[in-house]
């Protein structure tokens, strides 16, 4: 039972979902993985499909089968764990990011889940002399109530460009 | 001002005028002396499996459509409307009987033929003013398939692709070739790397001296072992055809399948890559002990096979990927990196062998992370007036006197020529090639006659 009005506003379940993930976006910025991961639910799936130009009338623009990302829990746990080692160059020196997230609506999709979907642009910059990169996507989340508050128990990825302008995805969205 | 005759002496002895990965007059070269002659990897026929069932993919600037036509043939047309220039086809995939152009309505069946354009009688006269029948996109001027890889090149006289290949499609089989039913590529991921094209593809032709310490952090969360110094450097390289390669060292005592399960092969596929490779290609695996892992088929084709751990429990899987350096410029390429897996491999195995892919290599990989980083690195120091003044050292397994510090491997099934341990004889072999096309002139294409004045 989806709904297909989003709450109002001043819902607080809406509010409640909008302040994750301003929360989880501060955690992604301050690179505080261990603390990003914590806010997952054990059966996360993170996807982020392959977004492809097609025709009008194709009835897709994004490929079932290949991602940039998908991800289960143990898969991002690695992710951050790596990111932890002393060898992961491509983040040493880190990345400087900020996650800008908008547009939230937020519709109630089970008893103890809210489905949330949120505009991302993250920017990004690395070193003295590299343009910065932009990468502009939305999210549709699933958020689930738990006795520790929300956590993310789904989170797929619609990514704004067919040809992702970012050296690679050693960040989060 | 660059003087190509001194800087290609340089790469012939090993030492790299570092320039070459920055230089904007080296990659105009590339452009009109290589890129005009090689084969270039396009797609694979799994990705346009029905007829009608298209893909859109470039030669650097060079736009091409790869149909599937109504009669099951693979066709590959360059997407320019032969009216006034459009792109005719858009999209990078679909499905079409025919493609329009949406500046005059030309309308091209998907073979490429000429069926319609408006006003053919009122704007032309008819077939006086302009002949319609016999009228075709530009065909690629080579096109050729090997294992369902479909190669164009610009040359209308290159050698047949097989021959080309040379002793290279025995390893290449390996990737490509693992039952009857042929690989399926799903993907590609696509993204752009400001990195100059060549230094992904000399990588993966050879390079094996890096993976210890650039892919430590694999190592460290014991997301795949292979990579650290002890085991790299048993591994063997091998030089064959316009390819070169890597390999990793397997357990001693294995036979055939004990050695395809120790990677993470399922007892299910072992029997058709049994049958589907050579006594030779058996005896790599069986007697030699090697297992393929990275690869380059000059120019910018690379393969690569590894089998990272999945799971908590320890669960193996290998995978494989092909992945395409597309020069965009002297210091930017576009990255298209495709999941490649067999056609007829268990349901299991494909999840399996596709989360470590995507845990490993493409935009994401925990491998491929790290490359970039010292890619990008390269071509931006690249770029400066001291890098003119610098010629890199390449000569890594070679004596001063130009002789291997080792005796070539004798006990290696494979053709080709093949060293244990650290070198950068792949590397050399690559550039050499590559010297070899910038050193003869540029090729001069005769124009297409689509029926002017008579």
């Amino acid at each position: 039972m989806t709904a297909s009005q989003p709450l109002p506003y001043g819902d607080p379940a809406h509010l409640a979902a909008h302040q994750f993930l301003d929360e989880e976006a501060a955690l992604l910025d301050a690179a505080d993985y261990a603390g990003w991961l914590s806010l997952l639910c054990e059966d996360i799936r993170y996807v982020m499909p392959v977004r492809v130009t097609t025709a009008r009338g194709a009835d897709f623009d994004s490929l079932a089968d290949m991602g940039h990302f998908d991800e289960n829990m143990y898969a991002l746990r690695k992710r951050v764990q790596r990111l932890a080692t002393d060898h992961a160059w491509t983040e040493d020196p880190p990345s400087r990011t900020r996650h800008f997230v908008t547009n939230v609506r937020t519709f109630r999709h089970r008893t103890s889940e809210l489905r949330v979907e949120s505009s991302l642009l993250l920017f990004r910059s690395r070193g003295d002399t590299r343009e910065p990169d932009l990468i502009s996507a939305g999210r549709t989340d699933l958020l689930r109530e738990t006795g520790d508050g929300l956590r993310l128990a789904r989170r797929e990825i619609l990514v704004d460009e067919s040809v992702l302008r970012t050296q690679n995805l050693a960040v989060f969205l | 001002m660059l003087d190509l005759a001194a800087a290609l002496k340089q790469v012939r002895q090993g030492m790299i005028p570092a320039h070459i990965y920055a230089d904007p007059d080296i990659f105009a070269l590339e452009r009109d002396r290589l890129f005009t002659r090689s084969w270039v990897f396009l797609a694979h026929e799994s990705e346009i499996p029905d007829p009608g069932d298209y893909v859109v993919r470039r030669v650097l600037a060079d736009s091409f459509i790869v149909a599937r036509d109504e009669s099951g043939v693979v066709r590959v047309m360059f997407n320019m409307c032969l009216h006034r220039g459009m792109q005719v086809c858009r999209a990078e995939m679909g499905n079409a009987s025919h493609f329009r152009c949406p500046y005059h309505a030309w309308t091209y069946r998907n073979d490429g033929r000429l069926a319609g354009l408006p006003f053919h009688e009122e704007a032309y006269g008819g077939e006086d003013g302009f002949s319609r029948l016999g009228q075709s996109l530009l065909p690629a001027p080579s096109m050729d398939v090997y294992n369902g890889l479909i190669f164009v090149s610009l040359d209308p006289d290159a050698p047949a692709l097989r021959d080309y290949l040379g002793d290279f499609a025995f390893y290449l089989d390996f990737y490509t070739r693992q039952s009857p039913a042929g690989v399926e590529l799903r993907g590609p991921q696509r993204w752009r790397i400001k990195a100059n094209w060549k230094i992904g593809a000399e990588n993966f032709a050879g390079d094996s001296y890096h993976t210890p310490h650039t892919h430590a952090s694999v190592v460290d969360i014991g997301l795949f072992r292979e990579p650290k110094a002890s085991k790299r450097k048993e591994g063997a390289l091998y030089i064959a055809g316009p390819g070169a390669g890597t390999t990793y060292k397997l357990p001693p005592g294995g036979d055939f399948a004990g050695q395809l399960r120790h990677v993470g092969y399922p007892d299910a596929m072992i029997p058709a890559m049994a049958a589907s490779w050579s006594d030779g290609q058996r005896a790599l695996v069986a007697d030699s002990g090697f297992m393929v892992s990275a690869a380059t088929v000059f120019p910018n084709l690379s393969l690569v096979h590894n089998w990272p751990q999945i799971d908590a429990s320890g669960t193996v899987a290998p995978f494989i990927s092909l992945r395409q350096w597309q020069p965009v410029s002297a210091r930017e390429t576009e990255v298209l990196s495709w999941f490649a897996v067999d056609a007829a491999a268990p349901e299991e195995f494909k999840r399996n062998s596709y989360q470590a892919y995507l845990m490993c290599f493409g935009i994401s990989g925990m491998f491929e992370q790290d490359d970039v980083e010292n890619w990008v690195s390269i071509t931006d120091m690249a770029a400066g007036s001291m890098a003119r003044r610098l010629n890199l050292n390449s000569r890594m397994g070679l004596t001063s006197a130009g002789q291997p510090i080792k005796p070539p491997l004798a006990a290696f099934a494979g053709p080709g020529l093949a060293y244990q341990g650290f070198g950068e004889f792949n590397q050399r072999h690559w550039l050499s090639l590559w010297s070899d096309h910038l050193e003869r002139e540029p090729a001069v294409p005769a124009t297409v006659d689509l029926g002017g004045a008579r």
